[in-house]
């Protein structure tokens, strides 16, 4: 209990720390939403009109503090201002429409290529020396090394428009009234089959390293020759026995790679014009659209800090060392 | 319970496996896929009064719709919701007279009072009024059930322009409305050919035609519009043929996107989207002097300029600065005479030496015994201004002039523009019915603003007592003979003082394919710009278009 306390308490200090520069670092940048607003329509927008616009979207000439403790105050009752960028759009309005595909995409990405590359990685150190330790660390290295922006062009180009296998953009089929049909949860798959795959690809590598290289630790420890010695079978030892301890410096990461999926996979979405929150980014900084980057950032960040938290409880749940660590400190 | 979503996993992946073959539905015939904003996703917005870029194209020009629609390429006024103009008062009073039987999307009547109410909006919230109209008006009246009055606080005879072009929009739905600055306006009321929402998804949304519509049902059934995050995805759906219409650039465009298809696929550029200029501010010796702003000027090989910076899309730039929207206006006597838009380094040298600049040893011109160093501003990610800028750094090298170039954000770079904090900067110019517009904004003393103080216009900071004269007999010019001669005027004042150092026409782009539809301008059928980046002229395309 007092573990689970303590970690609140740090999250809790975290979690101001990161609004404090959520509100500090859009206002180091130079510029305002009204100007870009006249960048993209070239200027025709009269001074007086401009002046009354800033006004109209928030830009405060209030000293700092103020600003920053009414910031503090409408974030806290969950008022995330409004979007200059989709003026007069509220910014939970905006976020909400990219937040579903982000968790769809990137999510399911991520915990694909976790689960497919931790059991990779297992399975190779389990069989040192076989051909799957042998050949599939240094391509998926090489794969994960080309530039993510490259990869995932040339699958689009090759896969989508080449040979014509896989749609060219969007989260689903646009003729299709999204709903919960079976044609539409088709198409949401078909869409994002080949987005996905280039997360999954492309990271896929890393955990299977990862885990290969902690399982070989984990494998000369006695409890493991313990568990061969009395005749287990195999499979059970790998998985429970070896596997269970090896995942742990994994599952440090995976929690950072969780938090981090609501930033949105922001190439991903880039290239194959998938509407989540990377895209909402993109469009917020071009834009700047400094209530709609708040309101990302602010997302992000309670998922970075709320993904922790769970990897902090799992690891506990997996890592009596964790816990006792905790008690015996007491 | 675990195995439910699995299986629906594997059910729905085998169904994009089976359904590979079909990756294009096919469109319902009448529907019109335009690409013309690109948006990571769409916001339901349809308030006209807001700046393009808020509000979902074309508010301005297709859903709601404008007194006047001006053609560039003829050169007049098309009457739309208005149907006669009247001058009085030496141009301080405009009488508007409206067309008869239109109605709004919901039946009811358009009357003047609509009108009336349309810029008493624009009057109480400021922001609305992009084009600054009650910077000349003084009170809008509506006199008759199909007349109204404008009245301006002084002569403005090319108020015309910026008040025939305001969206009108219906009293009865916008007196309601507490907070028009705020108002997003899901369900448009509205005169123009299309009013109804009928999809409006994050990723698309569709246009359906205006039951109502005062020339009878358009042709085209509704307008689509895909949302596509980038210049990237936007040019490839329109190579595949899912976009019928475009105002994209598109790299390489006769081999990527005509090769694509011979048959339809159709791009015109005409060079009516202002002037694109070198800026010097006159605030900074030797600036100062038309002398070396001619010279500037003669040392820019500007045929190659267009090539590099625009792949050979514009041309170099006229003499008087004006871009084909107004060929009419231009004087080619004054053109001709004109002898410092044109590509010589030689005279640029001597120029520069009657100037007293000259070379020093180490190759770069002194003036004054100071190095004629000069920094040149341009947009960071505009690709077209930045080779352009870097072809002008070249040129100017040949000649002795140090020119070092700056790339900003736009934001930075806008701002520095404004306040007048630069040597040399590239930028648009304005444009308009008239030669006026674009003269006011090089020449007129009355838009300078001190270094420091940002300015709407004139940046270079550059007031000639001449042309401000010749301005302000345009403000009171109806007749159009006596438009012409002010027109040559400031042409000669123009060529004479050099305010700017003209580049060359901008484009404006438009791409199409006549697969589907019939009915886009062409070269030889140029009945109106081709970009749907224009509101509100893209309404003289949207109801010319016939589906096949």
């Amino acid at each position: 209990m007092r573990f689970l306390l303590r970690r609140l308490a740090l999250y809790l200090i975290a979690a101001w720390a990161a609004l404090t520069l959520d509100f500090l670092i859009p206002r180091l940048a130079p510029g305002d939403a009204a100007q870009a607003l006249i960048a993209r329509s070239q200027g025709q927008l009269e001074p007086e009109a401009l002046e009354a616009l800033r006004v109209t979207l928030g830009e405060s000439d209030a000293p700092i503090h103020s600003q920053y403790l009414a910031f503090l105050g409408r974030t806290l009752t969950g008022d995330l201002g409004t979007s200059a960028a989709y003026y007069p759009a509220p910014v939970s309005t905006v976020i909400a429409t990219g937040l579903v595909w982000t968790l769809v995409l990137a999510g399911a990405a991520v915990v694909i290529s976790f689960v497919v590359g931790s059991l990779l990685g297992a399975l190779a150190a389990w069989r040192r020396g076989g051909w799957l330790d042998a050949v599939l660390p240094p391509v998926l290295a090489l794969v994960g090394a080309f530039p993510y922006f490259w990869l995932a062009m040339l699958l689009l180009y090759g896969l989508g428009h080449h040979l014509g296998w896989f749609p060219l953009r969007h989260a689903y089929g646009d003729a299709i009234a999204p709903g919960w049909s079976a044609s539409f949860l088709a198409s949401v798959v078909r869409h994002a089959i080949l987005p996905a795959t280039t997360i999954v690809v492309a990271t896929l590598g890393g955990w299977m390293l990862t885990m290969r290289n902690s399982m070989i630790a984990v494998l000369r420890e006695d409890h493991v020759a313990l568990a061969l010695a009395k005749g287990l079978p195999p499979r059970q030892v790998m998985l429970r026995y070896a596997a269970r301890t090896a995942l742990l410096p994994s599952l440090a990461s995976f929690g950072m790679a969780l938090g981090f999926v609501l930033s949105g996979a922001l190439l991903t979405e880039i290239v194959f014009s998938y509407p989540g929150l990377g895209l909402l980014l993109l469009q917020a900084v071009r834009n700047q659209d400094f209530p709609l980057m708040q309101g990302l950032f602010l997302t992000i960040t309670l998922a970075v800090l709320a993904a922790n938290l769970l990897v902090d409880l799992a690891s506990a749940w997996l890592d009596p060392r964790v816990r006792d660590g905790a008690r015996r400190s007491r | 319970m675990i195995h439910r979503p699995l299986l629906l996993v594997v059910t729905a992946a085998l169904a994009a496996a089976a359904g590979c073959t079909d990756p294009v539905p096919p469109r319902p015939p009448g529907v019109l896929v335009v690409s013309q904003e690109q948006q990571a996703a769409w916001i339901r917005n349809f308030n006209p009064f807001l700046a393009p870029g808020l509000a979902r194209w074309p508010s301005r020009g297709g859903v709601y719709e404008p007194l006047l629609v001006w053609n560039t390429l003829k050169g007049e006024y098309t009457p739309w919701l208005a149907t006669a103009w009247t001058w009085r008062d030496d141009a301080r009073t405009l009488e508007v007279t409206l067309r008869d039987g239109v109605r709004w999307s919901d039946g009811t009547p358009l009357t003047a009072a609509d009108v009336e109410l349309t810029f008493r909006l624009l009057r109480d919230h400021r922001a609305l009024d992009l084009d600054g109209v009650w910077s000349f008006l003084s009170a809008v009246e509506a006199t008759g059930p199909g007349t109204v009055v404008f009245r301006f606080v002084r002569p403005f005879a090319p108020g015309l322009y910026y008040v025939g072009q305001t969206p009108i929009v219906p009293a009865h739905v916008w007196a309601g409305v507490a907070d028009p600055v705020a108002f997003a306006n899901p369900k448009p009321v509205a005169t123009g050919p299309f009013t109804e929402v009928e999809v409006f998804e994050t990723q698309v949304y569709q246009l359906g035609r205006n039951p109502h519509y005062w020339q009878g049902p358009p042709a085209v059934r509704a307008l689509r519009f895909p949302a596509f995050s980038s210049n990237e995805q936007a040019n490839l759906a329109l190579i595949g043929g899912e976009v019928d219409w475009a105002g994209n650039f598109v790299p390489a465009i006769d081999r990527v996107f005509v090769g694509a298809d011979r048959d339809h696929h159709r791009y015109w550029f005409p060079l009516v989207d202002g002037t694109i200029v070198l800026y010097a501010n006159t605030t900074r010796p030797p600036l100062d002097d038309a002398r070396v702003r001619k010279a500037l000027s003669l040392a820019i090989d500007r045929d190659l300029l267009v090539e590099v910076a625009m792949y050979g899309h514009t041309r170099p730039a006229d003499p008087t600065g004006l871009d084909d929207g107004l060929a009419a206006w231009r004087d080619p006597a004054i053109a001709a005479a004109a002898d410092w838009v044109r590509h010589d380094p030689a005279a640029a040298g001597r120029l520069l030496d009657e100037a007293g600049c000259p070379r020093a040893a180490d190759g770069i011109r002194r003036c004054g015994g100071v190095r004629l160093e000069l920094t040149l501003q341009t947009v960071a990610g505009w690709s077209d201004w930045v080779r352009a800028a870097q072809v002008i750094a070249r040129d100017l090298a040949t000649v002795g002039v140090a020119a070092r170039v700056r790339t900003h954000d736009f934001t930075a770079w806008f701002d520095k523009l404004q306040r007048g904090d630069f040597a040399l900067s590239i930028g648009w110019t304005e444009t308009g019915p008239t030669p006026y517009p674009f003269y006011r904004g090089v020449m007129a003393t009355e838009a300078t603003r001190p270094v420091g103080t940002a300015a709407a216009r004139n940046w270079h900071r550059h007031g000639d007592p001449a042309a401000d004269a010749a301005l302000t007999a345009f403000e009171r010019a109806l007749d159009p003979g006596e438009q012409r001669r002010l027109a040559t005027a400031l042409q000669e004042r123009f060529v004479a003082a050099a305010p700017v150092i003209p580049l060359f026409p901008s484009p404006s782009w438009a791409e199409y394919s006549t697969a589907r539809f019939t009915g886009f301008p062409s070269a030889d059928d140029p009945y109106a710009r081709p970009t749907p980046n224009r509101q509100p002229e893209c309404l003289l395309v949207l109801t010319r278009l016939r589906p096949r």
